[in-house]
This record gives C-alpha cells, sequence and structure tokens, in this order.
C-alpha cells in the first residue's frame, strides 16, 4: 500500500501559523498582567530599573500588531491565493453546507462515518478558522479603542490621522457592549478565553485528525504536507 | 424598532473625545469679535443681582490680582489663547446677568454642598454665589406656594434666556410617584421638564443629573435615569462627578455667558474642555504604574511611598475627567493624592461597573450565563473548564470506539 504526498500548507503559512500561535501566548500572558497584576517587581530596585507594566504594555501591543498584520496577510489570501482559495468553502452552497455537515458527522460519530474527501481543506475546518478571524477581528476593534483612550489629545507620534482613524474605526464598539469604557474591556478580557476554547478544539482536533484518519494531518503544519492511501 | 434604529444610528456617529487646542488665527479672531459684541450686549441689559463679584472678593480678602490670576487659569482651563484673559474676566464680572433656575431632584445635594460648604471658597465658587440664582430650592427661604410663585415668575421674566441647572436623577418608576416636589405634588419628571421647556440650555451637574448615578445603580427600584433621557430637543450639558467639580460648573456658565452657546462636547455631552483627558495620563502617581510598583494592601510600604493604586481598584485609566489637574477643595487634593484609587465617578453607570476597589480584570458583574456575579476570569476558567471537559469526553469515546473497530 503506498501514500500519496498532498502539499496543504506553503512554507509562508506554516511560518505565519506559528508567528501567531507565539503571539497569543505572549498576548494572554501580558494580557492577563495588565487586567491584573499578578507579579511584583522588586520593591528594592531603584524605580529608574523598573519598567515591568510598561514592558508588558508594550509586549501587548507588539504581539497585537503582529498579529493583526499577519491576520491581514491571512485574509488576502483567503480571496488571492494562488495556492488554495479558503473563502471558495466558506460560501454557502449546497456542496458545501452537505460537506460541513458530513465532516461534523465524522467528528460526533467518533469516525464511524467518513464520507468526504479528506485529503483538502474541508468546509467545516473553513469555516471554524473563519469563526477564530471573526474573534480576531473583534479583539483588534475592541483592543485599538481601550488604546485610544491615551490618545486623548488627538495627536500621536505619528501624526493625527491616527487616533482620528482609531475613534472613526472603534468607537461603535463602545455602544455594542454597553455604553460603557468597561463593557469594551470585559469583551476583550472574555474574547481571550472564546480563543482559549478555539485553541484548545483546534490542537485536539488536528491530533484526533492525525490519529483516527491516519493520513499524518499533524505535519501539514510542521512539513506542509499530509499522506492519503492511494 | 425605533430604539434600535437609534441604537444603529448613535453607534456610528460616536463622536471620540478629541481636542483641538489650536484652531488657527481666523479662528480666534473671529470668536474674540463675537465674545466681545456679546458681552457689550449683556453689560447694557440691568444686573439681575446686585451681588457683584468685586464685593464678594472685597469681603473673602482677595484682591484684584487674585481675580486676575484666577481669570488667566480659567482662560487656559478652556483651552482659549492667553489673550482671551480680558473677556474672561470681564464674564465673571457680568456673571450676575445671566439668570439661572437651580431644581433639585432624586439626589443627596452634594453638588450644591460641594460648592456652597468649603471654608477657603476658591475664586470659581464665589463667582456661583455671584451669579443671579432665580430660583434653589436647597438655599431659598421661601416654601410651599410662595416658592411655585417664584418659579412661575423666575420662568416667565426670563423665558428662552435663563439656563436651567439640574441636580439630580429623575425616577421614572411607579410613574414617577418615588420623587414629587410643591404643594401641587408635581413629580420630579413633571418638575424638569417644565423648567426645562422655556431654557435656552440644561446644565446637568453631577453624575445623579447626567446618567442617573447611584440612584440608577443596579437595581434600580425608582427607574432612576438622567436628565438626557427625559428632556429631547434642548441643548444639554453633562457635567458629572460625584460631586461635579465647581471649576467645570464655573467653566460651562463662563463658556455660555462669553458665546451665548454650549461649549464643544464629547459623544457623553461632556464639555471637552473639562472631560477631554483622561485621568490616568495626568496622574502624579502614573510612573509607579510604569514602572509596575503598585500598593497590594491598605497600609503597605507601597502606601506609604505613594505607589500606583491599580491593584486597589484604581480605575483612573478608564476614567475622563481633569480632577488629576484642577484637583478638588481649592485645589487641595484629590481622591488618588489622599491614597484611594478612583472609582471613575463621571462615567455612565459607574456605581456598578467602576466603583469596586478591585482591580480592572476583577470587576464582578452579571455572567452571561446569569446568575450571581462573578469575575471575567471565574467565568472564563468555567469556560475552559467545560471546554476540556467536552475534549476529555469525546477523546474518550474516540479511544474506546477506535479499539472496538480494531477487535472486528
Amino acid at each position: 500500500m503506498s501514500y500519496k504526498k498532498i502539499e496543504r500548507m506553503t512554507g509562508f503559512m506554516r511560518l505565519n501559523h506559528w508567528v501567531v500561535a507565539i503571539s497569543m501566548v505572549v498576548a494572554i500572558v501580558t494580557g492577563l498582567y495588565i487586567g491584573h497584576p499578578y507579579y511584583q517587581s522588586f520593591i528594592a530596585d531603584p524605580a529608574v530599573d523598573k519598567y515591568v507594566m510598561a514592558w508588558n504594555r508594550l509586549a501587548h501591543f507588539i504581539v497585537a500588531i503582529i498579529f493583526d498584520v499577519s491576520s491581514i496577510v491571512v485574509a488576502y489570501l483567503y480571496f488571492f491565493s494562488r495556492f488554495e482559495k479558503p473563502y471558495k468553502k466558506l460560501l454557502p452552497t449546497l456542496k458545501n453546507i452537505k460537506e460541513f455537515f458530513d465532516v461534523l458527522i465524522n467528528l460526533l460519530t467518533l469516525n464511524r462515518v467518513k464520507k468526504f474527501d479528506s485529503s483538502h481543506t474541508d468546509s467545516f475546518n473553513s469555516i471554524f478558522f473563519f469563526v477564530f478571524h471573526m474573534m480576531l477581528i473583534w479583539m483588534l476593534l475592541t483592543g485599538l479603542q481601550l488604546y485610544v483612550h491615551g490618545l486623548a489629545s488627538g495627536i500621536s507620534s505619528i501624526g493625527a490621522w491616527w487616533p482620528w482613524i482609531l475613534h472613526v474605526a472603534t468607537d461603535w464598539t463602545l455602544v455594542a457592549t454597553g455604553g460603557t469604557n468597561m463593557d469594551v474591556r470585559l469583551s476583550h478580557h472574555y474574547t481571550m478565553y472564546a480563543i482559549i476554547v478555539w485553541v484548545m478544539f483546534h490542537v485536539y482536533y488536528q491530533v484526533w485528525r492525525t490519529i483516527f484518519w491516519k493520513e499524518g494531518d499533524i505535519s501539514i503544519v510542521v512539513g506542509g504536507a499530509k499522506y492519503v492511501k492511494e | 424598532m425605533m430604539e434600535k434604529r437609534e441604537a444603529l444610528a448613535q453607534m456610528f456617529s460616536a463622536k471620540g473625545s478629541r481636542i483641538n487646542t489650536n484652531r488657527g488665527e481666523a479662528y480666534y479672531n473671529n470668536l474674540m469679535q463675537t465674545m466681545t459684541l456679546r458681552l457689550q450686549e449683556l453689560e447694557k441689559s440691568p444686573a439681575a443681582s446686585k451681588v457683584s463679584i468685586e464685593a464678594v472678593l472685597e469681603t473673602e480678602g482677595l484682591n484684584r490680582r487674585d481675580f486676575m490670576k484666577w481669570a488667566s487659569a480659567a482662560c487656559a482651563a478652556l483651552m482659549l489663547p492667553s489673550n482671551f484673559t480680558p473677556l474672561i474676566a470681564k464674564a465673571a464680572e457680568l456673571m450676575n446677568r445671566v439668570p439661572i433656575i437651580w431644581i433639585e431632584l432624586q439626589d443627596c445635594a452634594g453638588n450644591s454642598e460641594a460648592i456652597l460648604r468649603s471654608d477657603s471658597p476658591t475664586i470659581d465658587e464665589l463667582i456661583l454665589e455671584t451669579i443671579s440664582l432665580e430660583f434653589n430650592e436647597t438655599l431659598m427661604a421661601a416654601a410651599g406656594h410662595a416658592a411655585e410663585a417664584h418659579l412661575e415668575e423666575a420662568m416667565h421674566t426670563f423665558k428662552g434666556k435663563y439656563l436651567c441647572v439640574v441636580e439630580g436623577s429623575i425616577p421614572l418608576a411607579m410613574n414617577g410617584l418615588y420623587g414629587t416636589i410643591g404643594a401641587k405634588g408635581e413629580t420630579f419628571e413633571e418638575h424638569l421638564l417644565r423648567v426645562a421647556k422655556d431654557s435656552a440650555a440644561v446644565v446637568a451637574v453631577g453624575t445623579c443629573a447626567t446618567f442617573g448615578g447611584v440612584p440608577a445603580a443596579s437595581p434600580n427600584p425608582t427607574g432612576a435615569v438622567g436628565v438626557q433621557d427625559v428632556v429631547k430637543g434642548k441643548a444639554i450639558i453633562n457635567i458629572p462627578a460625584c460631586p461635579a467639580n465647581p471649576a467645570n460648573i464655573t467653566g460651562t456658565i463662563l463658556h455660555f455667558v462669553l458665546t451665548g452657546q454650549v461649549p464643544e462636547l464629547d459623544h457623553l455631552n461632556r464639555p471637552k474642555f473639562a472631560f477631554g483627558y483622561r485621568i490616568h495620563d495626568n496622574c502624579e502617581r502614573r510612573a509607579h504604574f510604569d514602572a509596575g510598583e503598585f500598593v497590594e494592601e491598605w497600609g503597605d510600604a507601597g502606601a506609604q511611598n505613594n505607589f500606583c493604586l491599580y491593584k486597589m481598584g484604581c480605575k483612573g485609566p478608564m476614567t475622563f475627567n481633569n480632577c488629576s489637574i484642577v484637583r478638588y477643595n481649592s485645589g487641595t487634593n484629590w481622591p488618588i493624592g489622599a491614597g484611594h484609587g478612583c472609582i471613575g465617578c463621571s462615567e455612565p453607570q459607574f456605581w456598578d461597573k467602576y466603583a469596586q476597589e478591585r482591580p480592572m480584570a476583577d470587576t464582578h458583574f452579571k455572567a452571561p450565563t446569569g446568575g450571581v456575579e462573578k469575575t471575567v476570569d471565574e467565568f472564563g476558567l468555567g469556560l475552559l473548564t467545560a471546554a476540556g471537559i467536552g475534549i476529555g469526553i469525546h477523546a474518550a469515546a474516540s479511544l474506546i470506539a477506535g479499539k472496538k473497530e480494531g477487535d472486528e
């Protein structure tokens, strides 16, 4: 019995995946500190050596920017990738809806019923990732709303257009979450947990697929390919 | 349906708090002309009150120099160029020509108290003594029918010219019967609507009048709301905080005297000159925040060293107000200076969402699943546990099912 190698992720896509994964871990570690500083700086140190909250906030913003930029790249690839165009699996066509439920049934019946082509990205996984990208956009908007509070003067180191565009793009999140700055913050914090739940399921599902489909799915994100029986 | 549409319209029209402090020479020349004309007209009109600021200052032992120092500070507070200082001084002298009707609704009268009870009043507070206060339930001697008649007379005489200052929230539950006033048993809502109708503008003073404040805190038994939820189709200026800072009340009234218009407002109808900046960004303890030096417990070494109060529940990073600059009680001090964190008293729903004495991440609130109040982390850990259990069940079931398949 021989196996066919199927390329699933390009080198850039894999790099992007791991950049996002590391950014997320850093964002969670620093974000929890910003919400409730859970370790102390050394009181005996002179203040000039300490910049603990500021470093945490800097790291949080930097990984947020990396995260956002890579998400924008992914959004672009959704439509214009020459490798695989994921938006085609997101469109609510009959074929995609059928595939979505076929994959879901396979998961719920513990791999007893497998009536779909598992060699390429399926609709179920595409929609699952779409939910992730929506949550990331929400984190971006609420995060920038919290950030623009500090630019109350209306000016910034890169010009007045920046706070202006932040207000235009994110002020509606204030109204959407309940009307106060605190509601935006709570929503930002909540969504973090939703993303962690997403990650837990994502990792579990990849491992589960690898074990039960026996097609080496886990190596997609490392080597870029999976192997299907010929 | 209408409400939803309004909410949608509001969603895309929320204004930021951006303040333009330099609008160019042409703008300021124009403004100066408008203000000069307005003041000349005001000067010709008869003084409604005989109290003059000169007399009040003299009684308090303050001289012209103190007054001019105040005028230049007020000029800066209103974000005007320094050559407007003489106009500010003039406007303060003409304050007794602007009639004001001050009504008191569901509150503790704390805003009146903050202005009246100081033992060394600032010039801001003294100026509020010289305004032509036509009606004020807390201060006036008249009562019952006499007070009613007085209010009617003032509203009639100064129709369309007076400022309606409101202190306190408006209870709407039980048809407003939680608060009635006067010999006729008028509800607060009717009282407010009647007085606001013929006013030039409505000034809501204090957090109760602006957003409902403490009376509107959960579960809000009286159905308390702020002025802007009741009065429609009028210029409304919100001056929140608990109590509102006299400097901001004076600043707003000064602006009205100078221009006959309301000052530039933010998305919550608060004057930008007072609520345009975040407390956190002008806080004297900010450096300790950045350094990660926090008070961990009341009276600890950090507290003795004036460390940041963030972990004791300070809400400065989410609160827009100028108390870190203007301070209270003749500029003596302010809450964070005195060693207690900000409770966000100038923000909507502050009692439920800000004044919790806990770090931001530990704020207790009603979780989406209902039940008792939780923190986001408690709810989130619950969510993670549920997800973990779900995954565990699926994994175990898969293993067992997988084995069966292998046996076959």
